[in-house]
C-alpha cells in the first residue's frame, strides 16, 4: 500500500527542470562541475553544502541570472519542461517571469508596497485593469502571509518593513508574475526565529501551485521544508536524492561527514 | 607600570595630544576658510553695491525747435541729421534754465559747464524719443536724465574735491553744484533697474553700463547647455555604466573622459573656434556657438559624477528587477535611473555652475565683442556675464570697477538661485525615495 502510493506521487510529479553535464566557469575558475539535477514539480527541492560549493552559482544559472556576470559561462544543458533556456531563441526576460527568484538579502524596491507587487504584473501586462491588479496584489500579499499585516498601509514604503516582512514581500512581489518555479537563495539567512518560521511555513503552502528550488546553509531548514535534497560540494553534487534518505541514511560518506558536522 | 584607571599613562596621553592637535588643524583650517569667504562677500558687496544705486537729475526738459528741427518740416530725414550733441545742449539748456527758475546757487561754475554734468546716455535717449514721436520737438516734457559718472562718483565717495580738480572732466565746482542740486531736490540717488536691464555702454560712460546682455547671453548659453549636457551625459553614462561590455575599448573611452575633464578650457574655445566657427560656419558671439562649446566642456564633467551615481545604486536593486523579469532597460529606467536622480541632478549642477562662470572659451569664439543691441536669438551676437566682468575690469573709467563688482554680485545671485534650484530637486526626488 505504501509502495502504492510512492509510484503514483512519482508518476505525478514529473520532472520541471532538468539539468545534464552543467558547467560553470568564473573566467578560468572551474565553479560547477558536471551537475545533474532533476527537479520535480510541485516539490521543494533544497540545495545544501558548504560555503563556496557552487549551490547559489548553480541556482541563477536556472534563471540565467549569470548572465549578469560578464565573466559567467555556462555549458551543458538545463531544459525547462524540455525546453533548453540557453538556447540562443530564448529571451531571457521571458525565462525569468517563468522562474521566479527571492534573494539572501531582503531587496524591496524603494517603492510602495502595492508597487513592489504590482510591478511584475505591469511590466509583463498580466492584468487589464486597475480592479485586477487590486486582486493580484492581495492575493500574492495573502500567499506570502502579509496581507494582514500590511493591508492599511499598502502605499507605505516597502523599504520600512522589517526584515522578515521585507522578505515575504520579495516573496509576494516574485510570485505576483505567475511563476512556475520559485528559486530562493539562502532566503532565511538575514531573518530571525520568528521570520524564518514564517517564511518556512509559506513555503511549504507554496508547494501546491509552484515548484521551489531553495538554497540553504541550515540542514535543519532542509530537513524541515523539503522533499528532495541535494548536497554541493567543491562543484559537484555529491548526493541527491530524498530528504528523509539523505538525512538519515546518505550513501556517500561526504554527505555523512557534512550532515553530522565534521566538513563544512 | 600604573595599573590605575584614574590616571593617563604615557602612550594614552600621546594619543590624545595627536587627537587634540588634529581637531585643531582642522578647525584652524575651517576657520580660514570661513574668513576668506566672509572676506571675499564683504569686498564684493562693498565694492559691488553702489552699482544698484545711480545719481538721476529730473527737470523739465523743453525741447527747443532751432536745435531739433531747425526746417521745421518734422521730415524724419532732416530730424536724423541732428546728432547727439545737439540733444545735449538741448539738456544743458533746460537744465541751466531749471537751475535759474529753483533759485539753485551756481557758485563759481560758467554755465557752459553744466552739460558736463548730465551723461552723454541721456541725450542718446532724448533723441531715441524725439525721432519716436517727432510732435515732442517743442513741448516741455518731463525727463529724468543719468547724471555723469564723475557726479555719481561723488556721491559714491569715489570722487573727492582733490581729483576733481585734477581731472578734465570735472570740477569742483562741479561738484559742490551737485551737493546744491541735490539740496534743491533735483539731483536723486535712487535704485538703478538699468543695471540689469540696460546693454553695455561704452568706455566713457560707466554711468550708463548694464548687464542686460549679458544676463540673456547667458541664460541662453546655460539653456543650450543643458538642453544638450543633460540628456546626452545621462545617456552616454547609462551606456557605459550599464550596457556597454567591459573591454579594451571601454576602458579607452573611459580614460579618456577622465582626462576631458582636466582639459583647460581654453583648448574647449579653440576647438570650438575650429569646429563652429570656421568650419561650420555659425555666427562669432552668437549664444549657440557659446553653448555648444560649453556643452563640450561639461559633457565630462557630467558623465563623471553621473556613473558614480549610477553605480552607487546597491546591485540587488538590478537583481531584484531583472529577478522579476524587467528587461536591461526597463530596470535602468524603472529603478536604477532614479535611485540615481539626486546624484545626477548634483553632477549636473556643479557642471552647469561651473559653465556659468567659465570666461576663457568665451574670449576665443567672440563673446568678447561689444554689444548693443538686444540679441533677438540664439544666432544673433550677445554677450556673457563673466566675460562682461573680464571686460570691464581691463577698462580705464574707475566707475567701471563698481560695474564690475555688481557684475558679480549679479552672477553670484544667479549661481545661488541655480543651486537653490538643485537642492530642491534634490529633496522632490529623494523623498520619493
Amino acid at each position: 500500500m505504501k509502495d502504492m502510493n510512492m509510484e503514483s506521487r512519482v508518476l505525478i510529479q514529473s520532472n520541471k527542470i532538468e539539468a545534464r553535464k552543467v558547467q560553470v566557469y568564473y573566467g578560468t575558475n572551474h565553479a560547477i562541475k558536471d551537475v545533474d539535477v532533476d527537479i520535480l514539480d510541485k516539490t521543494v527541492t533544497a540545495f545544501i553544502g558548504p560555503s563556496g560549493c557552487g549551490k547559489s552559482t548553480f541556482l541563477r544559472c536556472l534563471n540565467r541570472m549569470n548572465d549578469t556576470i560578464p565573466s559567467c559561462r555556462v555549458e551543458g544543458l538545463i531544459t525547462i519542461e524540455g525546453e533548453d533556456i540557453n538556447d540562443p531563441r530564448v529571451d531571457p526576460v521571458q525565462l525569468r517571469a517563468k522562474v521566479g527568484m527571492v534573494f539572501q538579502k531582503p531587496n524591496p524596491f524603494p517603492k510602495s508596497i502595492y508597487d513592489n507587487v504590482a510591478y511584475g504584473p505591469k511590466i509583463h501586462g498580466l492584468t487589464r485593469n486597475k480592479a485586477e491588479l487590486d486582486d493580484v496584489v492581495e492575493s500574492c500579499l495573502r500567499k506570502a502571509a502579509l496581507w494582514n499585516e500590511v493591508k492599511d498601509r499598502l502605499q507605505a514604503p516597502g523599504t520600512g518593513l522589517s526584515g522578515g516582512q521585507q522578505q515575504r514581500l520579495c516573496i509576494a512581489r516574485a510570485i505576483a508574475t505567475s511563476p512556475e518555479v520559485l528559486l530562493m537563495d539562502e532566503p532565511c539567512s538575514a531573518l530571525d526565529p520568528i521570520a524564518t518560521a514564517q517564511v518556512e511555513e509559506l513555503i511549504d503552502d507554496l508547494r501546491s501551485q509552484f515548484s521551489v528550488v531553495i538554497v540553504t546553509h541550515s540542514m535543519q531548514q532542509a530537513a524541515r521544508v523539503s522533499q528532495r535534497t541535494a548536497f554541493f560540494h567543491l562543484g559537484n553534487v555529491v548526493e541527491y536524492g530524498e530528504t528523509t534518505q539523505i538525512f538519515t541514511n546518505p550513501k556517500d560518506p561526504r554527505t555523512e561527514s557534512y550532515i553530522t558536522g565534521r566538513i563544512g | 607600570m600604573n595599573n590605575s584607571l584614574l590616571t593617563q599613562d604615557k602612550r594614552t596621553k600621546q594619543r590624545n595630544a595627536a587627537e587634540a592637535r588634529f581637531k585643531a588643524y582642522g578647525l584652524v583650517a575651517i576657520l580660514v576658510a570661513l574668513a576668506m569667504l566672509v572676506w571675499l562677500l564683504v569686498s564684493i558687496l562693498s565694492a559691488g553695491s553702489p552699482a544698484f544705486r545711480q545719481s538721476f537729475l529730473t527737470f523739465p526738459v523743453l525741447i527747443e525747435e532751432s536745435i531739433a528741427d531747425k526746417s521745421g518740416t518734422r521730415d524724419p530725414a532732416v530730424l536724423t541729421k541732428v546728432t547727439t550733441l545737439g540733444y545735449a545742449k538741448i539738456l544743458a539748456h533746460s537744465l541751466e534754465a531749471e537751475i535759474a527758475a529753483k533759485g539753485v546757487d551756481l557758485g563759481a561754475m560758467k554755465p557752459k559747464e553744466i552739460g558736463q554734468m548730465i551723461s552723454e546716455e541721456s541725450s542718446a535717449t532724448l533723441r531715441d524719443m524725439v525721432m519716436a514721436n517727432p510732435g515732442l520737438i517743442g513741448t516741455t516734457i518731463p525727463f529724468t536724465a543719468i547724471a555723469s559718472g564723475r557726479i555719481d562718483g561723488y556721491f559714491k565717495g569715489r570722487v573727492t574735491m582733490e581729483s576733481a580738480a585734477l581731472d578734465k572732466n570735472t570740477s569742483p565746482e562741479q561738484l559742490i553744484l551737485a551737493d546744491n542740486l541735490r539740496a534743491a531736490g533735483i539731483l536723486k540717488s535712487e535704485f538703478n533697474p538699468g543695471f540689469v536691464t540696460m546693454p553695455d555702454a561704452s568706455d566713457k560712460r560707466p554711468e550708463a553700463a548694464g548687464l542686460g546682455i549679458a544676463i540673456i547671453g547667458s541664460l541662453m548659453m546655460m539653456m543650450v547647455v543643458l538642453l544638450l549636457s543633460l540628456p546626452i551625459g545621462v545617456a552616454a553614462s547609462v551606456y557605459l555604466e550599464e550596457f556597454a561590455p567591459k573591454n579594451r575599448w571601454t576602458d579607452l573611452i573611459e580614460v579618456n573622459i577622465a582626462n576631458l575633464a582636466a582639459v583647460p578650457s581654453i583648448v574647449y574655445g579653440i576647438l570650438g573656434l575650429s569646429i563652429f566657427i570656421n568650419f561650420a560656419g555659425l555666427p562669432q558671439s552668437a549664444p549657440i556657438v557659446g553653448g555648444l562649446v560649453l556643452t563640450l566642456m561639461t559633457l565630462p564633467r557630467i558623465i563623471i559624477p553621473t556613473r558614480a551615481a549610477l553605480k552607487a545604486v546597491p546591485p540587488s536593486i538590478r537583481d531584484a528587477a531583472l529577478g522579476v523579469g524587467a528587461s536591461k532597460l526597463q530596470t535602468v529606467f524603472h529603478h536604477v535611473l532614479p535611485l540615481a536622480m539626486p546624484g545626477i541632478l548634483t553632477g549636473m549642477i556643479i557642471g552647469l555652475a561651473q559653465a556659468l562662470g567659465e570666461t576663457a572659451p568665451l574670449l576665443l569664439i567672440g563673446m568678447v565683442a561689444f554689444v548693443r543691441d538686444f540679441p533677438g536669438g540664439l544666432f544673433d551676437p550677445a554677450s556673457a556675464l563673466p566675460v562682461q566682468v573680464y571686460t570691464w575690469t581691463t577698462r580705464g573709467d574707475p566707475g567701471f570697477v563698481e560695474r564690475a563688482s555688481g557684475a558679480i554680485i549679479v552672477l553670484l545671485v544667479v549661481l545661488i538661485v541655480m543651486n537653490a534650484a538643485a537642492i530642491y530637486l534634490r529633496r522632490k526626488f529623494e523623498r520619493r525615495w
